[in-house]
């Protein structure tokens, strides 16, 4: 009989009203490989926290290694031989790799005296274990993402764990490096220990998972033998509907049209390397690629952030060189970050002035002073054309959900009336209503005349509303598919190298 | 290896300690004498142990100025107490009293910082007028010069005494050696403690080390026992050295703690700092003190140059890393490209 | 339309003021003025002096200066800075303005002009604040320097640049015409009151009606954001510290108009930190900042320190006491408002 090495049972959670988990059963065995998937909000992260002891549960109980527990605190978590690799990886940034390994056997032995040959032994064996191998001098701050996550999960072995749990682990890894994961995921499982993978990418998952658990809404909705699910499957129940099939693509031909941007073996060191396309107006643009494709690079090049070397940028076909975001501004450029909490939206601010944000300049009266009425009607008309939902405009933008702040993080970028706007992921973190609604309005936008690039890692959002697809690869582009050539297959293949 | 010591803040330092002295030795051939050395480390002393107590808080990654007024608060206090007692003995109990008083008044820091979450400088911006009001109202705000009869002499009590042809005896005190000790158990402690650890992991990620188990809340308590001792201790042997108590000892002066141990390679956002570096970082600012002199700027104007000089050595490290942006590569720059 | 009966347009429209009444009272402006209130009433009647005219012209000719440089402490506050060079600012534009009316002017225009007088004091001191702030805002905003760390040097070399033009003593002598300002009344009140209210007006104005203001709290609220709403985040802080430093430099004057010198030292260690403590207690922070809250703050300040002046008077050493207090003080603020921000998150 297999072993178990969790079990939780009728595990509900509420935060002030709302229910985050309610009646979740699940269980892990030794060994097993097993996928959490479900859509932001769904409550994997709740789960997490209450397994680690973070949180505690309303109800319910969970049995780690056969022992029942209704409370668990982080510290008993971890002795029971859970961890949980965050998205900092829990590394001190100014230490060395050395001592970010053996930090946690240290602490976990009650020592006060440290002694350093010891910890680079630990180090050493900590990295040989997972078939790693790195400076255990360097400072950890210095080192790429990919290799802070290889100590963080050598550090998860060495604490003997019987359970690691990730979260989100390939967010920020290139293919190369997410091979790599996998193969010392399955390391892992040979040593039987078990992994709780959580992601949203669901070709990974039928990559790596034995088994898969899908959450909506707080609830477990899929529990099931990896491959006993296909993608259609696995969205159907994330999302609790069909896919959208209907394209959204532009019908107009648009080839007599004289391009709206022309970019002509774009440079930028390091990042990306002679990019040359066109976007014509009324035209929606994918561009796509791996992490390390320079996509993103690109991104924040046309919009000021990171000027280019060398090469030449076009607008309705006349030189221009964007070095600054005030230029971009003033050529009507526009863009939508990709980490909209960081970048994009000021939670503690109104609707209004988040909506106002880009367009301050403009909404003055002959004074000079603010016209307070321009603004409320600004505010007023996006809230409308958006549908977003609020009692008031005045209310600050933190009580809104994730898909409207989205529209007002959109809304502030049309209010200063671009005629290019370049939207990076935008659908990421948004509930499906609101992503089906997004994406609808960025092909009315395109069919009133903008040219649109939309930056995304999400295939299927590309296909249906992108005219043209831009897959870029290290930095240069590799292929250009027209829009009778798009399917998901070919992109899929295209972008693993596989062709 | 090699590269480590290059790119590392101390050695930065160590190159300007050089310069100066050579600067200096140029302007004042006199400068290159053992007594110049004894000079230096004298006015050194004093300074050298607050920035020790502040060091350790510096790393955990807050800014604190109450460190002078609980010195202050301390070292009068003791003097007070034991000289309206009729004490007649020597050092050692003013030493230990005026540490239990330092100890003591720093867990007001440690408590509002850890129970209430305040943050660190404001609440020694808050406490640094606290305790300079606290003293000279409660305590007393006259200016003492009476000194004990065990303890009468402990000023002029000298570790190495060399004749100069210049100036005649040069000495140096025995306090030099409480410096010594006083830096070499702090660097164990920072170095082979747990502890010790403790406070460069808190310094580089709170969230972290609150996650990996280190118990925050006591090694913060910690730091700042730290630096409430080592400030009474700075505050005893200061008195003592210049044969006066004075309530309003320190007062101003933390800024000049502060920027010696920046200099010395601690980060304003915390998790870097060490002894060594420490120790040069006062020196330096103590060698601007002295170039001043000797150039012969009027007395008016050192506060001027001083600040000049600390303008633009605060500047250097931000000014390291825009260069470095323009020149070697754009990827500090963005974190969005991931 | 449906009509509705009186009754229930009664009942709603005494709904909608309960709720109005519950939304003021929560508001911070609403508790100071209480507090302020409450402090007053109580001074008058443990202290007979306190509520008397002279006594009530008194402070508003004393809080001025530390109100007008609540403000300039106040703007950096609100992108999460601070600017500890602001007294070092006030005196060093006193003792220039001051040198400039002692030397120069005279040479000029006899005496007798004291608004050209007046006028040129001002403007002098407005520039070399406006020059002090520029400093200030390059380091912080260009260099990237901490502002905590840039400002306390800034205010060593201030201060330095003032002990230097002064050689450590106080600057005497100046014009008459200079203290005008600073010992005058209209209808009663006391001139440099009324060029309190007027710069908090202007203030109010910047920050609640202007683009900058609305940039400023962006910035406050979330940096990078800003950035990539196309605000020159760096341009701002540099208006930031220059606005301090103007405020800072008209502070100084108010300072020298009513002691008739000026010198390297006034209002050094005190100041700042009332300055701080009236941010503090105005619930001034990264994003959010109220002229009204300040202005009330420091009215609530003057206050208690004229009437604890009272109380203490014969007592030697109360200036220490006062300090004393004002620790205390500001760190019961501080607690005070730890769990009232506490009680918003949970709600």
């Amino acid at each position: 009989m297999e072993k178990e090495i969790l079990r939780v049972e009728n595990i509900s959670k509420s935060f002030g009203g709302v229910k985050a988990l309610e009646n979740i059963n699940l269980n892990i065995k030794e060994g097993e490989i097993l996928c959490l998937v479900g859509e932001n909000g769904s409550g994997k992260s709740t789960l997490i926290k209450i397994i680690s002891g973070v949180y505690t549960a309303d109800q319910g109980d969970i049995y780690i290694n056969n022992h029942l527990y209704k409370k668990i605190k982080p510290i008993e978590s971890i002795k029971q031989g859970i961890q949980v690799i965050y998205q900092d990886f829990s590394l001190f940034p100014n230490l060395s790799v050395a001592e970010n390994l053996a930090i946690n056997k240290q602490i976990s032995s009650g020592k006060n005296i440290v002694n350093w040959k010891e910890f680079r032994q630990i180090a050493q064996r900590g990295l040989e274990d997972i078939n790693v191998s790195l400076n255990l001098d360097a400072e950890v701050g210095s080192l790429s993402t990919a290799d802070r996550q290889l100590i963080a999960i050598s550090k998860a072995v060495m604490a003997e764990a019987k359970l690691i749990i990730m979260d989100e682990p390939t967010t920020a890894l290139t293919q190369q490096e997410i091979s790599s994961l996998f193969r010392i995921i399955f390391e892992l499982k040979k040593q039987n220990i078990s992994i709780l993978f959580v992601s949203h990418k669901l070709n990974e998952i039928t990559e790596i998972a034995d088994r898969t658990i899908i959450f909506r809404n707080g609830r477990k909705v899929m529990d099931k033998n990896a491959k006993e699910l296909s993608i259609e499957s696995m969205e159907f129940h994330m999302t609790g509907r069909k896919l959208m099939s209907r394209n959204l693509q532009s019908s107009k031909d648009l080839s007599n049209v004289s391009p709206l941007l022309t970019v002509e073996k774009l440079t930028l060191g390091g990042k990306f390397n002679d990019i040359s396309f066109d976007l014509k107006p009324g035209e929606v643009l994918g561009i796509t690629g791996l992490l390390g494709s320079g996509r993103n690079e690109l991104a924040l090049s046309l919009y000021g952030v990171l000027p280019a070397d060398s090469g030449s940028v076009r607008i309705n076909c006349s030189d221009v060189n964007i070095r600054t975001i005030q230029e971009a501004k003033k050529l009507h450029i526009g863009y939508v970050p990709k980490d909209r909490i960081r970048d994009g939206i000021f939670l503690a601010q109104s609707i209004e002035n988040n909506i106002s944000a880009n367009s301050i300049d403009r909404l003055i009266n002959k004074f000079h002073l603010i016209d307070k009425q321009k603004k409320e009607t600004l505010a007023d008309k996006w809230i409308n054309d958006f549908s977003i939902k609020t009692p008031s405009r005045k209310l600050a933008a933190f009580s809104l959900s994730g898909g409207n702040q989205q529209r007002v993080v959109l809304a502030k970028s049309l209010a200063n009336e671009p005629i290019l706007l370049i939207l990076n992921s935008p659908t990421v973190g948004v509930d499906v209503g609101s992503k089906d609604e997004i994406l609808n309005l960025i092909r009315d936008l395109a069919n009133d005349g903008m040219g649109i690039i939309l930056i995304s890692d999400d295939i299927p959002e590309i296909i249906r509303t992108c005219d043209r697809i831009i897959l870029m690869q290290n930095g240069k582009v590799k292929n250009i598919f027209l829009k009778e050539e798009i399917n998901q297959e070919k992109l899929n293949n295209a972008m693993v190298g596989k062709y | 290896m090699f590269r480590k010591i290059y790119s590392a803040n101390e050695f930065v330092t160590f190159i300007i300690i050089l310069l100066i002295s050579i600067f200096i030795g140029l302007i004042n051939p006199a400068f290159f004498s053992i007594a110049s050395i004894f000079d230096v480390l004298r006015s050194s002393i004093v300074y050298i142990i607050l920035a020790l107590g502040l060091l350790p808080v510096m790393i955990v990654g807050g800014i604190d100025i109450s460190f002078v007024a609980i010195g202050a608060l301390s070292a009068y206090s003791t003097h007070m107490l034991l000289i309206n007692n009729g004490y007649e003995g020597g050092v050692f109990l003013y030493y230990i009293i005026a540490c239990s008083i330092g100890i003591i008044a720093s867990f007001l820091n440690s408590i509002l910082t850890t129970k209430f979450n305040l943050n660190i400088f404001n609440v020694s911006l808050a406490l640094y007028i606290m305790w300079f009001g606290f003293v000279r109202f409660f305590v007393g705000s006259k200016r003492s010069a009476t000194f004990p009869e065990g303890a009468s002499n402990f000023y002029s009590k000298f570790l190495l005494t060399v004749k100069d042809p210049f100036v005649g005896n040069s000495n140096l005190h025995i306090s030099i050696l409480f410096v010594v000790i006083i830096g070499l158990v702090l660097m164990l402690i920072l170095r082979y403690t747990t502890f010790g650890r403790g406070i460069y992991a808190i310094g580089g990620d709170r969230d972290v080390a609150l996650r990996t188990g280190f118990k925050v809340n006591r090694i913060l308590t910690g730091s700042f026992i730290i630096m409430g001792g080592l400030a009474a201790f700075a505050g005893i042997t200061h008195s003592f050295l210049i044969r006066l108590f004075d309530p309003t000892m320190f007062l101003g002066d933390e800024l000049d703690v502060i920027a010696a141990v920046v200099l010395g390679g601690a980060s304003i956002n915390g998790g870097r700092g060490s002894v060594i570096g420490t120790f040069m970082g006062v020196i330096v600012i103590q060698l601007i003190h002295r170039s001043i002199i000797l150039i012969g700027i009027p007395v008016t104007w050192q506060d001027f140059i001083v600040g000049f000089i600390l303008i633009i050595f605060i500047s250097i490290p931000y000014l390291k890393t825009i260069i470095k942006e323009k020149l070697v590569d754009k990827k500090v720059a963005h974190e969005e490209t991931k | 339309m449906k009509k509705q009966n009186n009754v229930e347009n009664g009942i709603n429209d005494w709904n909608s003021i309960v709720n109005l009444i519950k939304n003021v009272i929560k508001t911070q402006t609403f508790l100071l003025l209480t507090a302020l209130l409450i402090l007053f009433l109580v001074f008058s009647i443990f202290e007979e002096s306190f509520f008397t005219r002279r006594s009530i012209t008194s402070m508003l000719f004393q809080l001025p200066e530390f109100g007008i440089l609540s403000l300039a402490m106040m703007i950096p506050m609100m992108i999460g800075g601070d600017d500890l060079s602001i007294v070092s600012t006030a005196n060093l534009s006193a003792i220039l303005s001051g040198f400039f009316s002692v030397k120069v002017l005279p040479n000029i225009l006899p005496e007798e002009y004291s608004i050209i007088y007046i006028g040129s004091i001002f403007l002098l001191s407005m520039i070399v604040g406006c020059i002090t702030g520029l400093f200030n805002g390059i380091l912080v905003g260009y260099i990237g320097a901490n502002s905590i760390l840039v400002t306390l040097s800034t205010l060593t070399f201030f201060t330095g640049i003032s002990i230097g033009l002064t050689k450590g003593s106080v600057l005497i002598g100046l014009p008459e015409s200079i203290g005008l300002i600073g010992s005058e009344s209209i209808l009663g009140i006391p001139i440099s009151f009324l060029i309190f209210v007027v710069v908090s007006m202007v203030v109010f104005i910047i920050l609640n009606h202007t683009p900058l203001g609305f940039k400023i709290r962006m910035m406050g609220t979330n940096q990078s954001a800003s950035k990539f709403s196309g605000i020159n985040n760096k341009k701002i802080i540099i208006k930031i510290f220059i606005i301090s430093g103007i405020l800072s430099s008209i502070s100084g004057i108010l300072i020298m108009s009513r002691t008739l010198s000026a010198s390297y030292q006034y209002g050094a260690s005190t100041y700042i930190l009332l300055t701080i403590l009236i941010g503090v207690l105005a619930g001034v922070v990264s994003g959010k900042g109220s002229v009204l809250n300040v202005f009330v703050s420091v009215l609530i300040l003057q206050v208690i320190s004229t009437g604890f002046h009272m109380m203490l008077v014969g007592i030697r050493g109360s200036s220490f006491f006062k300090d004393f207090i004002w620790g205390i003080l500001l760190i019961v603020i501080f607690i005070i408002n730890h769990y009232r921000e506490k009680m918003k998150k949970l709600s």
